[in-house]
């Protein structure tokens, strides 16, 4: 009986995070410019507004240059940072960590406007390349988090054992550390990747004026009649991201499976 | 020193971990085609010994040569011996066939010697027609014969096992224990096994070097360990061992007289002496099985003392009587085969017991 | 005779990793680090004037303005961490406690996609549901329940402590998950077994076991929310402004660095202060329940 509540509360609770999303489509294919009960009718005309509105596609081209750029880049020092901390005991390694790590607990807004000022005071430009720097600054922490778990999965005798089998340093990270983070890689490039995407305040603070997808949307929200293509975009990005999310978890999946572990669930 | 007896060498090895000192003063010999054990407590060293072998460990001075040569600078790598990992490091996203083979990748060979060279190597550790598996699929002992398997197709001058049989369950184990005998016959390769299980180590080794602390304790063939241990601390870490306390009445070149508690005088012979650990006083050692209870009132034995069953072990095949020895004030162990027909003691039974002189060992 | 040497192999170990972490270090230092110290500079330093002063953080701590916003700020984070983290604990619990092993991942899977979608959009379409003309007023009139629009759902502190539940959610209920998860179930019936009902193992056994998961969850969703940007935007329609826009306003519009940074610092003592307290407490009811 319990129990049964406890299940009973917990779809309950689904339905609040779901409410908003598929709210989503009701009003993407709902024949009105306003968002309000009762429905009108089906269109498509929202996506084709949508579809023919130019500065959406400058916003996504910067939006993509700008994720993907970050989930390299993050991916990469996150690679460093969590090979250093799985692998080697050095002295400050906990302080040294600690300051890679901190923008996970700073709020976005003010490591946001610390950037700006010393960007600002230095002289440099605003532009996509200052946001690339600040979202690489919020993502390295995602991805040194992700990589350090794929790390320390991974048994330090199986290196020892290549070497042992006549591999130098090298050649065993390339034939054999990288091959079992791989899935660690990949979910840390498709994690960066979507935070990058979704990110909003350094993209709207330190970007100048150059748009990208979060500040476009922010911006189309001030105009009513604008909202329901608004509506069609975020369709189409839900859809986006479970197919990403559900990508991600394959990698994830077939990672588990490759070593040979018990699949425990929930990869963040 | 000649190196033609000697596979390994360790010269005055010593080991620091920061304040912690691993090895202390390491010298030992360990000679070609031999199987050679580092059995001891956890902690002790052995596994680090090993790894100074193999040149995952460094050493803080001394040196470690293999086949007479001088190992210091040389990376694991380029070293001419091969590890079996205690946790068998079978890589996982290769198949068994990509495992065995690992090593071969910069071997000039065609690729179709070298995949006879994978099949002659599977079939050796009794894994024929299992190249295409996922390693992953495999079960323990599995993972083990790809191991040796993957270590043995570089023909190494050493092999270095760490602790290969630990994750296996007795069955399995003892099984491995006699094939791993049989295999290193077959090769002729210089066998260095680390456990921690004595059974283990006498059943497989021609030596073994049995460490304590860092330190090696004794360092001989499995009788001389079982039978004339060179401290208490060696024959309390393999088997059991009865102490009883011993005072020296005479010695001589060839024996020493000792009054044992229980025993009455006895003449220890000088080869059964040996030095025992500095604030410790005398005693005499004896094993468990070198006892008896006579049964029979009509058996003789060499000499024989009366005491009274504390203890009554049962295993089956045989049976463990814990006695006090008239005139002793702890009591010792007496181990018995279970003959068919023979009753099992009780508790408080006074029984007769017969020893022989040869069996004990003075420490002093 | 080469000669190996402890102390020597542990020294280069330490470079090695210093190395290898010094491209990931510089990047923080640099693009993270030396920021902060600059805003820690300009907070203690006087517009126009120069000079070292704690002038602007007397202000930002006297000034009623500055006060009711920083107030406004901490109520509205506490609330949310509060809401967001007793919501969610329950679930965490069921999909930890009474979900098979083989569903657990499709129960998460289902909790994390919504995560996965637009912060932005997500945030707008909770002003698109709680508005004066939105769904839950156009709904309840089309139904006939209501003859005019409800108020009391739009514009106001309630309506941002909902969306900021709704947004932070999958951040509460994640690690709650993992420290039930952690929690060997032989532990649990060892308490039935020494005779504690259910309720009563949950309280001594099951709580204090999955509280550095809470406690984490607490961080997680309070600290994001104190700088918080676009929900007092959306939702308070600009009329209910936070630290966030304060910040933005003395930086940008008023362009003065030094108040913006005095706000900035004591925004993050603040957060810091916070955090330290809810440690502190997690301490002390371990103890307790010991």
């Amino acid at each position: 009986m319990k129990v049964h509540a406890l299940r009973s509360y917990t779809i309950a609770y689904l339905v609040f995070l779901y409410a908003p999303i598929i709210l989503l489509p009701l009003f993407a294919f709902n024949d009105s410019k306003v968002i309000a009960f009762p429905l009108s009718g089906f269109t498509t005309t929202w996506f084709i507004t949508m579809w023919k509105d130019q500065s959406l596609w400058t916003a996504l081209k910067n939006s993509l240059v700008i994720s993907i750029s970050v989930a390299v880049f993050s991916t990469t020092f996150g690679l460093f940072a969590s090979r250093a901390a799985t692998r080697f005991e050095f002295p400050a390694k906990g302080a040294a960590l600690g300051l890679i790590m901190l923008p996970l607990v700073l709020p976005e807004m003010i490591v946001a406007m610390s950037m700006l000022v010393v960007l600002l005071a230095i002289g440099v430009p605003l532009s996509i390349f200052t946001i690339i720097l600040g979202h690489v600054l919020l993502c390295t922490p995602f991805s040194t988090a992700i990589l350090t778990s794929a790390f320390q999965s991974l048994d330090q005798s199986l290196e020892e054992a290549a070497m042992d089998l006549g591999e130098t340093p090298l050649s065993t990270v390339w034939l054999i550390v990288l091959p079992l983070v791989m899935p660690g890689i990949i979910s840390s490039v498709l994690i960066c990747f979507t935070i990058s995407l979704d990110e909003f305040i350094m993209s709207y603070f330190l970007g100048g004026n150059e748009p990208v997808l979060s500040t476009y949307i922010f911006g189309q929200f001030r105009f009513p009649a604008r909202v329901p293509a608004i509506m069609a975009l975020g369709t189409i990005l839900v859809c986006l991201s479970i197919t990403l999310l559900a990508i991600a978890e394959y990698f994830r999946r077939r990672g588990i499976a490759k070593s040979g572990g018990k699949d425990t669930g929930g990869f963040l | 020193m000649s190196t033609k007896d000697a596979m390994i060498e360790f010269r005055d090895v010593h080991k620091y971990y920061g304040d912690y000192h691993a090895l202390r003063g390491i010298t030992a010999t360990i000679r070609p085609g031999e199987f050679f054990s580092l059995l001891g407590p956890s902690g002790c060293g052995k596994t680090t010994l090993l790894r100074t072998i193999a040149g995952f460990e460094g050493i803080s001075s001394g040196a470690v040569l293999v086949d007479g040569r001088d190992m210091s600078g040389v990376p694991a790598h380029k070293r001419p011996t091969n590890m079996v990992f205690q946790s068998y490091a079978i890589f996982p996203h290769l198949s068994v066939e990509e495992n065995v083979g690992f090593g071969l990748r910069k071997d000039p060979r065609s690729s179709a010697d070298k995949a006879r060279a994978v099949g002659e190597a599977l079939e050796m550790v009794g894994l024929k027609g299992y190249c295409k598996r996922a390693s992953h699929a495999l079960s323990g002992g599995q993972r083990q014969r790809v191991a040796l398997a993957r270590a043995l197709i570089l023909k190494p001058k050493v092999l270095l096992l760490d602790e290969p049989l630990s994750a296996l369950d007795k069955k399995m184990r003892e099984q491995m224990q006699m094939e791993l005998i049989k295999l290193q016959r077959q090769v002729g390769i210089t066998f260095i096994l680390v456990t921690h299980d004595q059974e283990e180590a006498l059943v497989m080794s021609d030596r073994i070097a049995v460490m304590f602390e860092g330190e090696i304790a004794q360092l001989a063939d499995p009788e001389t360990l079982y039978r004339r241990p060179n401290s208490r601390k060696v024959p309390n870490f393999i088997g059991t061992m009865n102490f009883l306390p011993a005072k020296i009445l005479q010695e001589s070149a060839r024996a020493v007289e000792v009054d044992v508690a229980g025993f009455g005088r006895v003449n220890v012979d000088a080869q059964q002496v040996m030095a025992c650990a500095s604030g410790e006083s005398a005693t005499v050692g004896f094993r468990p099985e070198t006892l008896t209870v006579l049964f029979d009132p009509s058996a003789k034995s060499e000499r024989e003392s009366m005491a009274t069953i504390e203890e009554v072990i049962y295993f089956g095949d045989m049976t463990y009587y814990d006695v006090r020895i008239d005139g002793t004030g702890t009591p010792v162990r007496i181990s018995m085969s279970n003959v068919f027909g023979r009753q099992v003691l009780d508790i408080g039974a006074r029984v007769r017991v017969g020893w022989s002189l040869g069996a004990l060992v003075l420490f002093r | 005779m080469l000669k190996h040497n402890g102390a020597g192999k542990r020294q280069s170990e330490a470079v090695s990793g210093w190395l290898l972490i010094s491209p990931t270090f510089l990047y923080a230092g640099l693009l993270l680090a030396a920021p902060l110290v600059a805003v820690l500079f300009y907070s203690l330093t006087l517009k126009d004037v120069g000079g070292f002063s704690l002038d602007n953080f007397w202000e930002v701590w006297t000034k009623p303005i500055y006060q009711k916003l920083m107030g406004r700020s901490l109520n509205v984070s506490l609330s949310v961490t509060a809401v967001t983290v007793l919501l969610a604990y329950p679930v965490a619990y069921f999909v930890s406690f009474h979900v098979h092993p083989s569903k657990k991942s499709l129960w998460l899977f289902l909790i994390t996609i919504p995560f996965w979608t637009s912060y932005l959009i997500r945030v707008f379409l909770w002003k698109v549901i709680l508005g004066y003309n939105g769904v839950i007023n156009s709904g309840l009139m089309s139904i006939g329940l209501i003859d005019a629009p409800l108020q009391a759902i739009n514009y106001n502190v309630q309506a941002m402590v909902l969306t900021l539940a709704h947004a932070y959610a999958p951040f509460a209920i994640l690690p709650i998950f993992v420290s039930l998860e952690k929690i060997d179930r032989s532990l649990l019936e060892a308490g039935r077994d020494l005779g504690e009902n259910k309720f009563l193992t949950f309280w001594r056994v099951t709580l204090p076991l999955s509280m550095p998961g809470v406690i984490a969850a607490v961080l997680i969703v309070f600290i994001p929310t104190v700088g918080d940007y676009v929900t007092p935007d959306l939702i308070g329609g600009g009329k209910l402004p936070m630290i966030a826009d304060m910040i933005e306003v003395m930086m940008l519009k008023q362009n003065d660095r030094h108040m913006g940074s005095a706000i900035a610092v004591t925004a993050m003592v603040i957060v810091a202060i916070v955090s330290l307290i809810f440690l502190f407490l997690n301490k002390q009811f371990l103890r307790g329940t010991k």
